[in-house]
């Protein structure tokens, strides 16, 4: 549904304020800091990255899948479902929605249990606990709690049409489509429009490989301070990322979320 | 669920079973779809999911309403806007005989409809009088997106198989694989022809063959020069080579000229001739009196 952003219910719905964010994060700052979140938020992203390459995914599936993910919990406390559950099940709604086809619920959780015991032993410990009926229930919370809005629209279509304007220049395109996935760790996919995210990750990209595009930005029609906001929020992101080691932390920042009720949603556990 | 009150069934959709409802707070009157979870490991059918996507960003007059998507227990249950009946069962009430006015005013709501997904890139790919909807003031919806998607982004083909045969255009037929907006414009005038005749469809086809045929025998059979890049198609094969008819009165008789010409221009074989649904509504057909 390219060209009708505006119109569409990822405008309409899911493009949120800061402070709304801010609020209905209350509950889980109770436990975790600001810091903290960010750092549980990397590392779900990475896991839900991990597990869409294992199924082949197309880096559009996988970004789908990571906001359908950050959309449930800036709604809902991360104690409301298991993070561990929602992310296999933001990939199974997001591999039918974007086409790729249906993943099977069995395979996605045994794809659960190998990439947590090969890959994420140390942020968990147990075995995988959920199995496909979980995940089959869990996709209609996810469902309800998106209120059914399931197209999301990407920055990598826009960043392909500024790079387009630029002049074919591969290595900044390159470049800047990994920023933009790495954005997905932040929250800048829930407050601004994915141009405007195209166009902050381009300028990161420009600074990085000291690309002189100063005429050609101000060239544009866009409101510059929001593309300063995304862009410091990625900045920041980086910073913090390099001082996160995830192998380390993360087990302890996990233990401090309060276990999801067993009832419901979900009734495993 | 509570909220509703279920009444009688009303079909089977493409997906599940349809049942009238009732709001209990309000008492209007919508249509539940129960969406079947019969693939133990698929979740919720991709076709549901499609519908359920589309319809959130589609919202116009000529477009059937999505209000509500509850989940009970292991159930799904879409809830639509009702309407009274659709297109075949209007047909069916007839006895052979439609207003004219009424022709042109579905023709143009179907349009209209149209125009709306195509502008926001979306095929139906599946039109045919029963996915139309008539509510008892006369207005026309667009239903059952089960097969409709988005086109924003080119991925793989589309699957084939997808229109039932009678709407196909011949691209479909013979296996083109990247269909576009012209698809939804050859079954709306497969759709302009049938109501003129109260009814009667205007290709019934039994299969490919047959369909094609009978496409041709109206049309005249297409050639390379005629529409490029027809012989590359998948599954093309060569026909006789029919005349096109110049008859067009008697295959709608009831349609005056400007009808016809309308007609003419929406049952075009090759799909990059064919006129879209913008075009289609500011046809001369629809202004004058």
């Amino acid at each position: 549904m390219a060209g009708n952003f505006w119109k569409s219910s990822h405008y309409q719905q899911w493009i949120v304020d800061k402070q709304d964010l801010v609020r209905e994060r209350q509950e889980d700052l109770k436990y975790l800091t600001e810091e903290e979140y960010t750092k549980v938020q990397i590392f779900f992203a990475n896991f839900i990255q991990v597990l869409g390459e294992q199924h082949k995914l197309r880096q559009q599936v996988i970004a789908t899948a990571t906001v359908y993910f950050k959309r449930f919990y800036a709604r809902n406390s991360l104690k409301s479902i298991d993070p561990f559950l929602l992310a296999p099940t933001c990939i199974f709604l997001a591999s039918k929605v974007e086409e790729f086809g249906v993943i099977s619920a069995n395979r996605l959780a045994g794809s659960c249990t190998n990439v947590i015991k090969n890959k994420f032993g140390y942020a968990y410990s147990q075995d995988y606990p959920y199995h496909s009926k979980h995940i089959l229930e869990c996709e209609f919370y996810l469902l309800e709690n998106l209120d059914c809005c399931l197209i999301v629209y990407q920055p990598y279509r826009p960043l392909l049409l500024l790079i387009q304007d630029i002049g074919q220049e591969e290595q900044l395109q390159t470049l800047t489509w990994r920023i933009i996935n790495d954005s997905l760790r932040t929250d800048v996919s829930l407050l601004y429009p994915p141009h405007q995210i195209a166009i902050g990750a381009l300028q990161i990209a420009c600074v990085i490989l000291q690309k002189e595009l100063k005429h050609w930005f101000a060239e544009l029609n866009v409101d510059m301070e929001k593309i300063q906001e995304i862009a410091r929020a990625i900045v920041n992101l980086f910073e913090l990322w390099k001082g996160f080691d995830e192998k380390k932390e993360i087990a302890g920042l996990l233990d401090k979320i309060p276990k999801a009720k067993p009832n419901p949603p979900v009734t495993a556990r | 669920m509570q909220k509703y009150e279920k009444l009688e069934k009303i079909g089977e959709g493409t997906y599940g079973t349809v049942f009238k409802g009732r709001n209990r707070e309000t008492m209007e009157i919508v249509a539940l779809k129960r969406v079947r979870l019969d693939e133990d490991d698929k979740g919720v059918p991709s076709s549901a999911l499609r519908e359920i996507c589309l319809l959130k960003e589609l919202k116009h007059k000529n477009i059937v309403r999505l209000y509500d998507v509850l989940h009970s227990d292991k159930k799904l249950t879409l809830v639509f806007e009702h309407c009274d009946q659709d297109l075949k069962k209007y047909f069916d009430s007839l006895n052979g005989d439609i207003s004219l006015d009424i022709v042109k005013s579905f023709m143009y709501q179907l349009l209209r409809g149209l125009a709306f997904c195509h502008s926001h890139n979306v095929l139906h790919r599946d039109l045919k009088p029963q996915n139309l909807l008539i509510n008892k003031n006369n207005e026309l919806k667009l239903a059952d997106f089960g097969l409709a998607r988005a086109f924003g982004i080119p991925v793989k083909c589309y699957s084939a198989e997808v229109v039932t045969l009678w709407y196909r255009p011949p691209d479909v037929l013979f296996g083109a694989k990247l269909y576009t907006t012209s698809i939804d414009c050859w079954s709306a005038g497969c759709i302009f022809a049938e109501m003129a005749n109260a009814g009667r469809p205007l290709f019934p086809g039994s299969d490919v063959d047959d369909q094609l045929k009978r496409i041709f025998k109206l049309l005249g059979t297409p050639t390379e020069d005629t529409w490029p890049g027809l012989t590359q198609l998948s599954d093309y094969k060569p026909f006789p080579l029919y005349p096109a008819t110049n008859n067009w009165n008697q295959v709608v008789p009831r349609l005056n000229s400007k009808g016809r010409d309308l007609l003419q221009k929406l049952l075009v074989c090759r799909p990059t001739l064919r006129l879209s649904a913008e075009q289609a509504m500011a046809h001369p057909y629809f202004t004058e009196n």
